[in-house]
């Protein structure tokens, strides 16, 4: 039964119903189901009983107005394109069959077996390819950050919705007693930590490079600039839009950082491309890399949006998954201007930095090429299973 | 309003708001105001609003798309034209 019916405006583009799909799984927890169809275009959600409906549609009316007047497609740009057919294979279905996956939670998973060591081994082709090309300086982060600096790096007026914040019991004689006896008496629940909570100081990383950037605030940094990588496993929360490999609450992202003068920092990202293309290439991967916009949740979205297109700030390599009809990023390549510099005072030679970074996705790699190759090694492409064979058998991939 | 009258306003304003030093020989009327980390995402929403209130005129998301505005000349030439109603 549906509670609510929204009607769209015209013919919505497929960009901007998936953006919508998306936002509207933070509506509200009262929220029971929620269906975005093209054909009627329009909005269904159905809800816990004693909703307010009439608020729910005010709602819903603000994601729209969000989200419609993006110009998707306005300044698409796609760098190279390696897409082809693929037979469809069930990755997420194949990885439990084998147990070299295991959810333990919303959007958690252990690895093991080969899917572990693929992970390894995608890390290990950064290494070998990116990290030496560019001499990256190999940085180790916590994988929690103050909120803080979050807020500095203007996370929490871009992504609100993604954090998870870290907290812990009062420094309370009492408090402490009284949470583990009842968890002995009773069992451990959500009540127990009711009103007995440390302030949110710190969050889990949301992405790797953040740390990179409040490292060096106040540095002036020497003509070009840092190049640094680190691995983190970072947080984001996405409500019910968490699925198999390809969404993950908690993941692996290796980065590779650049702070320094503008040239400087373009021509890395533009000689990343090049890299990332003879990558593809090399292991016959099924992907495009494509202009792109971060998901950003908040009602400016469209200028945001707009903007990181216009100046081509973000670039995604995407894998397909047939299974899921769809592509994942695997890759992006980001330019930031002098946004996190200006917000750490980072300068290079006495003028303002600017910062550019590569991300990689950990288990969207494993997921992606599981999905396109299958699960026996034998079967992958010449380079891939030759890079995977040497990387087990302790060599260099 | 002429075009050089608009870009000197411009760039009176981005040194401001931005706190571009004098002896910075890269900034000029045709330097990349975003690749050259002059303005950020966060600024160019600033910009914006700048020109808008200052000029009497709208920028739409298509505008953004549709003409390149990444320099001082560029956005003056948009905002001159925009006034005079030829785009």
């Amino acid at each position: 039964m549906r509670d609510l019916v929204v009607a769209l405006h015209g013919e919505p583009a497929r960009e901007y119903l998936d953006q919508l799909r998306y936002a509207l799984t933070f509506l509200s927890e009262d929220v029971l189901s929620c269906e975005v169809t093209e054909d009627p275009p329009q909005v269904a959600l159905e809800f816990n009983p004693g909703t307010d409906i009439e608020a729910m549609r005010l709602r819903v009316e603000q994601l729209i107005r969000r989200y419609e007047h993006a110009k998707f497609g306005g300044k698409s740009i796609v760098y190279f394109d390696r897409r082809r057919e693929l037979p469809v294979i069930d990755a997420w279905q194949g990885l439990l069959e084998r147990r070299w996956v295991t959810p333990v939670g919303e959007g958690h998973v252990i690895l093991r077996g080969v899917a572990a060591q693929l992970l390894l081994l995608v890390d290990r082709k950064v290494t070998n390819l990116f990290v030496k090309a560019f001499d990256a300086e190999p940085e180790i982060f916590p994988s929690t950050i103050k909120s803080e600096t979050l807020h500095r790096a203007h996370h929490f007026t871009s992504f609100p919705e993604h954090m998870d914040f870290v907290s812990h019991l009062k420094q309370d004689l009492e408090v402490l007693s009284k949470f583990s006896s009842r968890c002995r008496t009773e069992g451990w629940s959500n009540a127990l930590h009711d009103g007995n909570m440390s302030d949110h100081d710190f969050a889990i990383s949301p992405s790797c490079c953040y740390h990179a950037y409040e490292g060096m605030e106040g540095w002036d940094l020497k003509e070009p600039g840092r190049c640094v990588t680190a691995t983190v496993n970072c947080h984001r929360y996405e409500g019910a839009n968490h699925r198999s490999l390809s969404r993950l609450r908690s993941f692996n992202m290796r980065e590779v950082i650049w702070v320094g003068k503008p040239a400087w920092v373009i021509a890395n990202r533009s000689r990343a491309d090049e890299l990332i293309e003879e990558w593809a290439t090399d292991w016959e991967l099924s992907c495009a890399l494509e202009s792109a916009n971060d998901m950003f949740f908040t009602d400016d979205f469209a200028v945001k949006a707009s903007f990181q297109r216009n100046q081509e700030a973000k670039r995604e390599l995407r894998m397909e998954i047939p299974s899921e009809r769809t592509s994942i990023s695997v890759f992006s390549s980001n330019f930031h201007a002098s946004t996190f510099s200006r917000a750490f005072g980072i300068t290079v030679e006495g003028r303002p930095a600017v910062s550019g970074c590569l991300g990689w996705g950990g288990e969207r790699w494993v997921f992606a090429l599981l999905s396109q190759f299958g699960f026996d090694p034998a079967n992958w492409p010449r380079a891939l299973r030759t890079d995977y064979d040497r990387f087990i058998a302790g060599g260099q991939s | 309003m002429e075009t050089a009258e608009i870009a000197k306003a411009l760039r009176q304003y981005i040194v401001e708001r931005y706190a571009i030093p004098e002896a910075d020989k890269d900034f000029t009327d045709d330097v990349h105001l975003f690749d050259y980390g002059y303005v950020d995402s966060f600024g160019a929403v600033d910009l914006v609003a700048f020109v808008e209130t200052t000029f009497g005129i709208k920028v739409t998301q298509g505008d953004m798309i549709a003409y390149p505005m990444n320099t001082i000349n560029e956005i003056a030439e948009f905002t001159s034209l925009r006034q005079k109603g030829e785009i």
